[in-house]
């Protein structure tokens, strides 16, 4: 047994160890971002020590070591996850083990092992990542792992490393077909368990409650947040309110979501005029809700308009989402008066902002009609200094107050705050809309992309019959963020982006980095687009298209069937029963000749049992005994005319197999 | 027996230095029953071998020049008047030995090639009405210049198809020729030699040969030579069933000789350039000198299981 075994343990040949070492490199660089520091440390270590192994500079680590390695590693995941478990700490940890097999790769099967470790974690970059980068990368770290593997089998490439990386392309390309009919085809499941999506809380985006500052600071971000594409023409951007959620809430400083508003209540509302068409593809927020102009419904499922006439998903959005809606922007919303809805629109707090709710009651006096009083309102934005900043000056107690008459600068969300105040303290019940206002539209692929820092804060009021009308004060007082856009909106302080010099955004006034930049990101939305938006809805739709009648259940014996036929094809080619020897004596042979051949020895046709076995015991010295032992017998059967059961030659055969080393593929040899 | 015959084939290859595997096929040959034809330059060790193998297997050795007047009277034999006893004696020719040397055949006319060829095929001669037995064994060794070919009379191939086989000696390796120069005359060694085998145990391993044994799937083997030699294209014709008969005759005595007694598919393929090299001509050449590319083809792409 022991001598079977240590002449299976071969050692790894040097391309297939300089390709481990490359493919580990491709393999970690996705996960550069997210690992903790020490674990590129430790596989800076591995990766020399395991160097120096080859070099028999150093010692395969012994037991004792690979213990204190072990344990290290799970420390430092504890310490710097603060678990074990969990899809954070389970890739760091998951990664530290293929950091650390790399050590202890002493013979082809432990290299094997690290080769399939390897394409499981390129899988988990997905997790993290799930851009068109990545997956270009990936073809070329899934190259390398495959050349390794082909270093490990081929011996005929043992020191060629042009042509291995060469077939490795090569099976990828020829991979790829079937690549395609299996996106096509194949049914997206939904995941049998799920694990806590990592690094929620790193997410900028909209929250549900803000203070007025936190707008301009998410305006200091250039990350996307969605992009949209319009079925017919797109709107004017000045009607580009796309509502993520409303703040009701309002305790003095901070506006917040009403906590009414999780209840699940239909609300009351009619479509009029005409529908706009649209579908959106959001990044990960980590938050419920959909953007989408109102009065949207869309026809993704679990998901539904919520009382306050936003669209939420049954939980948080944690990669992205691909969703159509269909919205009438002249749509009467909650026309009924209720008593939920005066306490819920007319909420204040007991006191402060003396100002202001003076100010409020005068102008309840002086206009009955609440509509007039609005106007009014919105008159005085406009007349008066208000000068709209992304630097607003802070302001202590009272923030309202403060703005409303003595600073007089703020951001969209300090207006549509003090707007909603006024109003309330007035008697109208309103509220604040938080969502995104505009949003860039790139010619080239004939969608709208809205990022960070299109964020915006707008004001709802309600009357009676004609329900909740939708109004932006901070129009009144900088009509170019809502035509233009922020940079424009900010032009004269230069605060636009000022905090990432390195954004492509800063840099649109340059003709040709614009270009770029557009294009790049046309690139980016048709892989969001037409890659990862296909699934669920748009798989059923395509195949519907195709096919007529469609049906999941079809579907997969369909591609059951398909593959089991492809799969019997191959066997058929490969195997060709037809071809299949008669006579059970040169069926053992061939036998022979197969085993033979995965070692790089084949029989030339003209050449004799005896040649061809003088051959291989020639090449293969340790099996030379077996080689001529399966010879003799052959021999004795085929030629002598000796009598003797086929079950013996099948049993030299057996014999020699078991002093063979293992092999699947055929070598070129 | 067996340390006899090896000790022969020593004995032979220490005259004839490197070329063992000539020998072995003479040796194959002579225990086959069948006569050979050796084409090579003069002076390559033609009648060395000859000589040798006829000391060796205690034979006696006659050795016919052929030249453009022979008369087949000068090979077989004449009956001369005896003025003593008023009758005619018969004198025999020098065919009439166990190892006879052609040297030079395709120098004679057509008339005297053919009285040695009846007499090797026959295995006596029929001399005015009178039929003599040749002794046994017979065994002829023909030699002839592939070069100058000016006046000769080449064999036809209903000729060459007697020789069992045909072989060509070659220039010897340089070590073998340098120990050739060094050593003694290999006349001076031929005188010295010593019988190994008499007629009888000649005779009986003769005998042995037929019986080394041939299984179906050797037979299968040679059918498939001598079919692709019949369908390929490029044979001018195919082998006859005599070729195939000496085939499996000469790949038998070569397993003899390799003291098995079974013949395996590389016994076929030893003896394959030997026996049908001069029986096959390619079709793009058929008055050419025929055979090694033919044969190369047969080793290499007929399948040998």
């Amino acid at each position: 047994m022991s001598t079977r075994r240590s002449s299976v343990a071969q050692p790894i040949p040097r391309v297939a160890l300089t390709w481990l070492l490359i493919a580990q490199a491709l393999v970690m660089v996705p996960h550069l971002f997210h690992l903790p520091a020490w674990t590129i440390a430790l596989w800076l270590v591995c990766a020399l020590w395991r160097i120096q192994i080859y070099r028999m500079r150093a010692g395969y680590p012994n037991a004792l070591a690979k213990v204190v390695l072990m344990a290290g590693a799970a420390a430092g995941v504890w310490f710097s996850r603060g678990s074990l478990i969990g899809l954070d700490a389970g890739s760091v940890l998951l990664i530290s083990a293929f950091v650390l097999k790399l050590v202890e790769t002493r013979s082809r099967r432990d290299a094997l092992v690290l080769v399939f470790l390897g394409f499981f974690v390129v899988v988990t970059g997905y997790l993290f990542d799930d851009s068109m980068l990545l997956a270009l990368f990936t073809l070329l770290s899934v190259s390398a792992l495959l050349a390794s593997l082909i270093g490990l089998q081929q011996s005929a490439f043992a020191e060629r490393p042009w042509p291995t990386l060469r077939l490795a392309g090569g099976m990828l390309a020829q991979a790829l077909p079937l690549m395609l009919l299996l996106f096509v085809f194949f049914p997206r499941l939904g995941p049998l368990w799920s694990l806590p999506q990592p690094a929620g809380g790193a997410v900028t985006g909209l929250s549900d409650n803000i203070e007025p500052g936190d707008i301009a600071e998410l305006s200091q971000s250039g990350e996307l947040a969605f992009r949209a594409s319009f079925d017919g023409p797109m709107p004017p951007r000045s009607q580009l309110y796309w509502r993520a959620l409303t703040l009701e809430r309002f305790d003095g400083r901070r506006w917040s979501q009403s906590s009414v508003a999780q209840y699940p209540i239909e609300p009351q509302w009619q479509k009029r005029g005409e529908a706009l068409r649209y579908n959106v593809i959001m990044q990960p927020s980590s938050r419920p809700w959909l953007f989408a102009l109102d009065t949207g419904e869309t026809s993704l499922e679990r998901t539904r308009l919520m009382s306050d006439f936003r669209l939420e998903r049954y939980r948080p959005v944690d990669k992205s989402l691909f969703y159509q809606v269909t919205s009438w922007p002249d749509a009467v919303r909650e026309p009924e008066d209720s008593p939920l809805l005066q306490r819920r629109a007319l909420q204040l707090p007991e006191q402060g902002e003396p100002r202001a709710r003076a100010w409020a009651a005068d102008l309840k006096r002086r206009y009955a009609d609440p509509q007039a009083l609005v106007q009014a309102l919105l008159q005085h934005f406009n007349r008066e200094p208000y000068v709209y900043t992304l630097k607003p000056p802070p302001t202590g107690v009272d923030g309202i107050d403060a703005f409303l008459f003595d600073t007089r600068r703020g951001f969209c969300a300090h207006y549509a705050g003090a707007m909603t105040f006024v109003l309330r303290a007035a008697g109208i019940p309103a509220r604040v809309v938080a969502g995104y206002q505009g949003g860039e539209v790139n010619p080239a692929g004939n969608y709208i992309s809205v990022h960070q820092f299109d964020a915006h804060a707008w004001v709802e009021y309600w009357l009676p019959e004609r329900g909740w009308v939708s109004v932006d004060p901070t129009f009144q007082v900088a009509p170019t963020r809502i035509e233009q856009g922020l940079e424009e909106a900010v032009a004269g302080e230069r605060s636009f982006l000022q905090g990432s010099l390195f954004s492509a955004l800063r840099y649109r006034s340059i003709g040709w980095m614009n270009q770029l930049r557009l294009s790049w990101d046309n690139l980016n939305y048709g892989w969001q687009r037409w890659v990862l938006a296909y699934q669920g809805e748009e798989q059923a739709n395509l195949l519907q298209r195709w096919f007529g009648a469609f049906d999941t259940r079809l579907l997969l014996i369909a591609l059951v069937g398909g593959g089991g036929l492809i799969l019997s094809g191959v066997a058929l080619g490969l195997l060709k029963p037809w071809r299949r020897e008669r006579d059970p004596q040169q069926r053992v042979f061939l036998g022979f000749e197969r085993l033979l051949a995965r070692h790089g020895l084949r029989r030339a046709r003209g050449e004799g049992p005896r040649a061809f076995a003088e051959r291989a015991a020639t090449a293969l010295p340790q099996q030379a005994e077996s080689i001529r032992a399966f010879l003799r017998v052959y021999e004795a059967q085929r030629y002598a005319g000796r009598p003797g059961a086929v079950g013996e030659l099948r049993q030299a055969l057996t014999g020699l197999r078991r002093r063979l080393p293992w092999r699947f593929t055929r070598s070129t040899r | 027996m067996r340390t006899k015959l090896d000790a022969c084939l020593q004995m032979v290859n220490g005259v004839l230095l490197g070329k063992e595997h000539q020998v072995r096929l003479a040796m194959t040959c002579l225990l086959a029953r069948g006569h050979l034809l050796i084409e090579d330059l003069p002076g390559m060790g033609k009648t060395t071998l000859s000589h040798a193998l006829a000391k060796a297997l205690g034979l006696s050795f006659q050795r016919i020049q052929f030249t453009s007047d022979l008369l087949p009277g000068d090979i077989l034999g004449t009956s001369v008047f005896d003025k003593d006893s008023g009758q005619f004696a018969f004198h025999p020719g020098p065919i009439f030995a166990e190892l006879v040397l052609a040297d030079e055949i395709n120098r004679a006319t057509p008339k005297s090639q053919s009285a040695l060829l009846e007499a090797m095929e026959e295995g006596q001669v029929t001399i005015e009405g009178a039929t003599r037995p040749l002794p046994d064994p017979f065994f002829v060794i023909a030699t002839q210049n592939p070069v100058t070919q000016g006046g000769t009379f080449a064999l036809p191939e209903s000729q060459l198809d007697r020789f069992l086989m045909r072989l060509s000696l070659g220039y010897p390796a340089k070590g073998a020729e340098k120990a050739l120069l060094l050593g003694e005359a290999r006349r001076d060694l031929l005188p010295r030699l010593e019988p190994v085998f008499d007629h009888a145990e000649l005779a009986k391993l003769q005998e042995l040969v037929p019986q080394v044994r041939a299984s179906d799937a050797l037979v299968d083997y040679v059918l498939r030579l001598v079919e692709a030699t019949r369908s390929q294209p490029q044979f001018a014709w195919g082998l006859s069933p005599r070729a195939s008969l000496a085939l499996l005759a000469a790949a038998r005595a070569w397993a003899f000789l390799a003291d098995r007694e079974y013949v395996i598919p590389e016994d076929v393929q030893a003896v394959l350039p030997a026996v049908v090299g001069h029986r096959l001509r390619e079709r793009a050449d058929p008055s050419g000198h025929g055979g090694g590319a033919l044969v190369r083809w047969l080793l290499t792409e007929v399948a040998a299981v």
